[in-house]
């Protein structure tokens, strides 16, 4: 991971992200995207994942 | 847990730094509360919340500041009835959750054919049995969480990689949204979540200028 100061680090901490625990505290709370199913990681975003079957699909699909 | 799950390997993910973690945890918030209302729990959670830096983004403080206040008063039935009254899919909705709706969307070349693709590049797709499209605008808050945080079996994007997504397929369609939420009618509470989605989107967009 790189740690170097880059001026859009420097912006995001000054704008005060850097601390921004309170949004940590509540943003674990999800709930499914509409139609999608409940998945038992609770860690995991609910609306996309990986898939080799759906990569497939989708793939078929592309213009 | 089921048993695919209790036998996963454990994964190693790298710490990410807290602005990084912010605005993973920014987009995981505002995609929840696009996606659905707020429940009492959540509601809860944001009321007992703490605020930004006051030396920070004013906008988002601000922002931040009165949907903490909005959520302690708020409960989550007359939450529900809003979110319905604005997004409700049957009928012509109040206010339009698609980017298509924002970005303009032809026949062909639709933005969901360009997000699909872009998906499968980024090695996401829609969960199966989601009934969504792709350019749900709850959806790309959401990958974007994925790009910053990982997850769905994947790491961090690069900052390429956000950027390019976010420029491509959320910047100017959820400005755009969040604007119009801000001035429909039946907004309230989430008048309050479009300052700070209009807040966060437009930090994003200055930063992703800035390497």
């Amino acid at each position: 991971m790189k740690t170097t100061r880059t001026p859009r680090r420097n912006f995001l901490l000054a704008a005060g992200l850097g601390g921004a625990g309170a949004i940590a505290a509540v943003a674990t709370a999800r709930k499914p995207v509409p139609g999608a199913k409940t998945q038992a990681a609770a860690a995991e975003p609910q609306g996309y994942r990986a898939s080799e079957h759906i990569l497939k699909y989708y793939k078929t699909t592309e213009v | 847990m089921t048993a695919q799950a209790a036998a996963a390997p454990v994964a190693l993910h790298r710490v990410l730094p807290p602005e990084e973690a912010a605005r993973a945890n920014f987009y995981a918030l505002l995609a929840r509360l696009v996606n659905a209302p707020p429940d009492g729990a959540l509601l809860h959670r944001i009321s007992g919340a703490g605020p930004l830096e006051a030396a920070g983004e004013p906008d988002l403080a601000r922002a931040w500041r009165e949907l903490v206040a909005a959520s302690s008063v708020m409960d989550a039935d007359a939450a529900a009835q809003e979110h319905e009254a604005l997004f409700a899919t049957m009928g012509k909705q109040v206010v339009a959750i698609y980017a298509g709706a924002y970005t303009g969307a032809p026949a062909v070349e639709h933005p969901r054919v360009r997000i699909r693709a872009d998906l499968v590049a980024l090695g996401l797709a829609p969960r199966p049995g989601a009934t969504e499209p792709e350019d749900h605008l709850g959806g790309l808050l959401e990958v974007m969480r994925v790009l910053v945080g990982g997850g769905a079996g994947r790491d961090a994007a690069t900052l390429a990689e956000q950027r390019r997504f976010f420029q491509a397929h959320v910047g100017p369609a959820a400005g755009r949204f969040f604007a119009a939420l801000a001035r429909a009618e039946p907004a309230n509470y989430y008048r309050k979540v479009a300052a700070l989605g209009a807040a966060f989107v437009a930090l994003e967009a200055e930063s992703f200028s800035l390497d």
